[in-house]
Parts: C-alpha cells; structure tokens; sequence
C-alpha cells in the first residue's frame, strides 16, 4: 500500500491476475450456465445478451471517464430518460436521422450542465450530477406528458433491432465507442490528463494542466455516451419513454468497480469496464434462462459488486 | 335485498372459477349503487366461461412475465398461471420486472425467453408502444405471445385475455354519479402513465360522467407510479388544492389505499372513492368505510385462461382475438357475498423462488 499507484500494475503477478481474472470468471460463469441450460450458448442467446449489454455499456464509457477523474456521474440512468423522449420527439419532427442527432445533442449538452457546474462552479460532481438525475427524469416527464412518445418510423427499429452482418447493431455500437474510448483513454493528451487529475488533483493544477476545461470535457463526453445510448434504447423499446433508466446509474458504477477500477479515480481503464459490463449482462441473462426468480438475481448482484471489489483489494493488501 | 343479490353474484362466479363444469350464463343484473353488486357481461359468450381444454399430451413449458408481484392482483394471476398450468400438464417460468417503471429489464426478460426456447410467452406489458418489437421478435422466433392483463401495442399476438378496461372506466363513473346523485367534484388518480388500463379507465370514466352526469365536474387529475405512497402523496395534494372533494376515482386500488390514509388524516370522511381490484388494505379500507366501492377484476382467471389460451394454440385449436373476463363491483355490503377464488390467491400462496 506503500508503493505509488502505478508501481503495483509493473508487477507480473499483478499483471496475469489483472489480465486473466475477470475472464477467466466470465468463462467459469458461461460454463456453468451453459450447462445448466445448453441455449445458453446459441447463437441467438449470444446476440442477445449482447444486445441486452450494449446500454449498459454505453452508459458505463462515460461513467468510467468520470470516475477515473475522481468524480462520479449519478445523472447517466436519467438522461436515458431525458435523451428517449427527445429523440422519439423531435423524430416525429424532422426525421430519423434528426431525432438521432438531437437524443445524442440533449445527453451532451445535459453533459455540459454537470461539467459546468462541477468543474466552474466547484459543486461536488456527487451533488450535481444527483440534481442532474432528478431534474433530467422532470425534463422527460414535462416533456413528455409522463407519456410514451409513440409512432416512431419503421426505419428508425434498425438501429436497436437490426443485425450487421451475424452482430446485432446496438453490439456494434457499443463495441465501436470501447475501442474509441480505449484509444482515447490510453493514447491522447485528454487522457493522460484524466488520470492526471483522478490521481492528484493538486498536482495537475500545478503542473500546468487546464483542470477546468479536462473536467468539463470528461462530463460531456459523459452525456454523449449516455446520448447515443439513449437512443439505441429508444430503437429497441419503439417508443420514447420518460420512465427508461432508472437505477442504471448505479449499475453503470457497478460495472466500473466490478472491473476492477478504483472509485476513488486514478486507476483503471475501458478495458476493465469492459469486463465488468459482461459479467453483469451474463450474469441477468444467464440467471433468467436457469430460471432464478429476479428477487435472488438482485441478491446475487449484489454480493458479487461487494466481492468483487473486496477481492481487489485484498490482492493489494497481501502485497 | 342481500338475497337477490347473492344469487346472480354466485351464478356467474361459479361460471367462471368451475372450469369445465360449464356455468350457465345468467341474465346482467344491475342494482342500484349502495345495494353493491353489479356484473357487466363480457365472456367470450356474455357472462361465459372459457372451458379448460383436454389435458395435451406433452408437456409445454411457457414463460410469463409480468410488471411485478409486489399487488396481490400479480400474485393472483400468478397464481391463476401455475395452477392452470399444473393442472393441464405445463410448466410456467415465471419472470417479473420491478415495477412499471423498467420497460428495458421485461423486454429482455422476453428475449431470454425467447433464448431458452419456451413454447409460448405470455405477456403482462409494461407498456403498450414499447413491448410491441420484443413481441415481434418472439413472433419471428416462432414463438406466440398470448397477451394477458394490460396491453402491448404489438398486432402480432394470438390473443388478449383481458377485464374489459372501458367496462371498468364506466361501471366506476356510473357508481360515482349514482352515488353522488349527479352532482360534486371528482377528482382521479389514474394510475400508471402510459399503461393501457390507466389510460382506457380513466378516459372512459371521463366520458361517461360528461355524457352521463354533467353536474358532476372533475376537478383535476394526475398520473403517478401505481404505490400507495404515490396515491397518499396525490391525494394529499388534491385535498389541499381543491377543498371541496366529494369524490376521488382510482385506476387501480393501490393509489385508492393511499388516497384512503389521506382522506383518513384529512377528516373528509364522506368522500366516495372508487378503485378497481382487490388488495389486502382494499378490503380493510371498504369495511372500514374509506374506500366506497371496487371493480374486481378476476386476476386468478385471466391467468387460468391466459393458459388455456396458450394450450389452445399450441394445440392447433382456434383462439378467439379477445377474451374478456366478467368484472364484478364490489361495495362494503356486498364483500361477504361474493366467492374470491377467481380474484385472489388462495391464503398465504406465494409464488415460487424457483
């Protein structure tokens, strides 16, 4: 514990573990499932659980860009909402590609709001972003007359029902802003500069890096993923709806921490969430189709988010 | 009074629950609010059964899913599922989603269903316009969806086993004018927005009191989740608002529980409140006066021909598009009189934890 937080992630045993655990339970898990019930692994299932992560994962991108800053992005469930209702809206106004581009507008500008009053106004990102979750869910229901927004174009269920080539496009989606966000993490300037301030804050200031502005960003960026994320579940509930989101907040910290970054910033990676996205999406799919009522499901979920992080930390401590 | 009310309730709940035993349809009796029990005839005859089909010979497993279990109405139907089930030689998985609120978990409930290969999927939806492409791609899959309860927009299911929500909006508006003799301030807690049965009810309610009872003015009304904190808030609020409430309907009774407690606290004891269903706090509240009369729906039939339904079909035989349960309209005089084993669980069932 002694050792300056890059230090533990050069050592070798520290690596195979960081690099092989969580797969190596993921496997585990889809072995037993899939013995428990051989559709586990059809080709439908497969697509389906994917489908079923893509949001999931979306949401977990921008949550991790927040976390790895040392802040924490509560408003991310409730932009669904907000971006659904948006999208499904102004759709019916100027089109499929219109309403896409204003639910991915309306996420990132909701995005800007936090950065602004974090990073500008210094309210503690936990307190903002939490308005931000009440006010967003108040803006879709206004909005919306507490109604779905129904009557979306056929064309527009593509996005959320549609295949490319054997993936289903909400996968691809997802797939795609992993890899962006992984090379943005690892191999930009902005990057670096999360870690920077995640890891010190203090520091950054003082070697020069624009605090404000990095952490703005990082809220935007945010909001976006939230935005496209909306908006592929807008496609796949056909409709927009006031009500979609709730608690997926707290499931995108989840997948952060199950993967094994640090929720107090600094440490962690896109890969990392990755992982824990799959464990999460596999563990619901896997749990319905062995038929466990979804009162356990939530027990199980929860014990594993608590063990999963206090196996982190033990490794640590035996060090 | 009491006598020429029993028997018609009695006539058509042993047509409903005795399955198979083929209850004659008796004649629609209305009486006069107060009195208690009025049955509106909405069978696949009027006031008719759909009879349990011949026991198949393999076995079908089929999936149900349903908003939540947490109101004795979900565990009723539940129980309405598996008993049916049993008895005709399937097996019922059983998913719930937590509430109205989380349309994204029922859809993948659905696909996971559709995943693991069920014979048929019967469906409680969370909402109308948002479960229609989950239904689409079970349909795809081969595999049909019987919607049960509340609706799916979806065009693509076998068929609809359903109280007749217009019913219940009307039989409502007609107790509350009745009641009110044509005349007060109504106010209505319509339940869960954008659900097929808050919007149906609550429309047809306000249909019928314009058509019907224009001295009645309905003052104002909200949406909110279907808990009895929603329901005590709303009330709270109306009563504050408007300080001459001489009636509130509900969509459904877990609003009209929390509703009560308000009316309760408030002193405005003479308020007439209606609620549709049947709940534990229901019954208590109407013998105790505060909540004046309920539609019930028969929550244990929808699930045993919700059923038979889906045996149906999968045996090759017709299935009618619609199939409409009887309702029947409850009030604190009439409760003892009436059968409840097509409206609820029997005592301390609990759905199965697997």
């Amino acid at each position: 514990m002694t050792t300056p937080a890059g230090v533990p992630s050069s050592s070798p045993r520290r690596t195979l573990w960081g690099q092989l655990g969580m797969p190596a339970v993921i496997v585990l898990m889809m072995v037993a499932f899939g013995s428990e019930n051989p559709n586990f692994w059809s080709a439908t299932n497969i697509a389906n659980v994917s489908r079923q992560a893509s949001t999931l994962a979306l949401i977990s991108i921008g949550q991790t860009f927040a976390i790895l800053s040392a802040g924490i992005d509560l408003s991310v469930g409730s932009l669904l909402a907000l971006v659904s209702v948006v999208c499904a809206q102004e759709m019916l106004r100027f089109g499929v590609a219109g309403g896409m581009i204003a639910g991915v507008l309306a996420g990132g500008l909701a995005g800007l709001v936090n950065g602004v009053l974090i990073a500008k106004a210094r309210v503690p990102a936990f307190i903002a972003t939490l308005g931000m979750l009440v006010a967003a869910r108040g803006v879709a229901l206004t909005l919306s007359g507490g109604l779905p927004v129904a009557g979306l174009p056929r064309a527009f269920l593509v996005v959320g029902a549609g295949y490319w080539g054997p993936f289903p496009i909400p996968t691809v989606i997802a797939a795609v802003a992993f890899a962006l966000a992984h090379l943005v993490l690892s191999r930009t300037v902005f990057g670096r500069y999360v870690y920077a301030m995640g890891s010190n804050e203090e520091a950054a200031v003082l070697s020069g890096i624009n605090v404000v502005k990095h952490k703005i960003l990082v809220y935007v960026a945010s909001g976006l993923f939230a935005g496209v994320a909306g908006v592929v579940l807008t496609s796949r509930v056909v409709s927009g709806q006031p009500t979609l989101g709730e608690v997926q907040e707290l499931y995108s910290i989840a997948a952060v921490v199950i993967g094994g970054s640090k929720i107090t910033g600094g440490v962690g990676g896109m890969g990392k969430t990755l992982m824990g996205v799959l464990v999460l999406a596999i563990l619901s799919n896997g749990l319905n189709l062995i038929q466990v009522s979804s009162y356990v499901q939530n027990i199980v979920i929860g014990a594993i988010i608590v063990g999963a992080v206090y196996i982190d930390l033990a490794r640590e401590r035996r060090r | 009074m009491k006598r020429a009310l029993v028997i018609p309730c009695l006539a058509c709940l042993c047509g409903v629950v005795l399955a198979a035993c083929g209850g004659k349809p008796a004649s629609t009796s209305e009486t006069t609010p107060g009195g208690g029990v009025r049955r509106q005839a909405s069978g696949p005859e009027p006031g008719g059964e759909y009879p349990r089909p011949a026991k198949p010979s393999r076995s079908y497993t089929i999936g149900v899913v349903v908003p939540h279990l947490s109101n004795p109405h979900f565990v009723g139907q539940a129980y309405g599922y598996i008993d049916e089930a049993a008895a005709l030689g399937a097996k019922v998985t059983l998913f719930e989603a937590g509430g109205y609120q989380y349309l994204d978990r029922q859809i993948s409930q659905v696909e996971d269903l559709v995943a693991s290969k069920v014979d048929a999927i019967i469906l409680v939806a969370i909402n109308g316009p948002g479960t229609s492409g989950a239904v689409e791609r079970a349909v795809a899959a081969g595999i049909p969806v019987i919607n049960c309860n509340v609706m799916t927009d979806s065009p693509h299911v076998v068929t609809r086993v359903r109280s007749d929500d217009e019913v219940i909006g009307r039989m409502q508006a007609d107790f509350m004018g009745q009641t009110l003799n044509g005349k007060g301030n109504v106010v209505m807690l319509r339940g869960a927005p954008g659900t097929s049965w808050a919007e149906i009810r609550g429309n047809v309610f306000k249909k019928v009191m314009a058509e019907k009872y224009p001295g009645v003015r309905i003052l104002g009304e909200q949406y909110s989740q279907s808990t009895p904190s929603d329901g005590l808030r709303l009330m709270e609020d109306f009563l504050q608002t408007y300080p001459d409430i001489s009636g509130a309907y509900n969509g459904s009774d877990t609003t009209a529980i929390g509703a009560a407690q308000a009316i309760l606290a408030s002193g405005k004891r003479g308020t007439v409140v209606t609620a549709t269903d049947f709940q534990v706090d229901t019954e208590r509240f109407m013998r105790e006066g505060l909540i004046t009369a309920t539609v019930l729906q028969q929550t244990v039939v929808i699930g045993r021909w919700g059923v038979r339904a889906a045996i149906n079909h999968l045996e090759k035989r017709d299935v009618p598009t619609v199939l409409s349960t009887p309702l029947l309209l409850a009030t604190k005089d009439s409760l003892d009189s009436i059968d409840m084993r097509g409206v609820r669980a029997p005592e301390g069932w609990k759905p199965p934890a697997r």
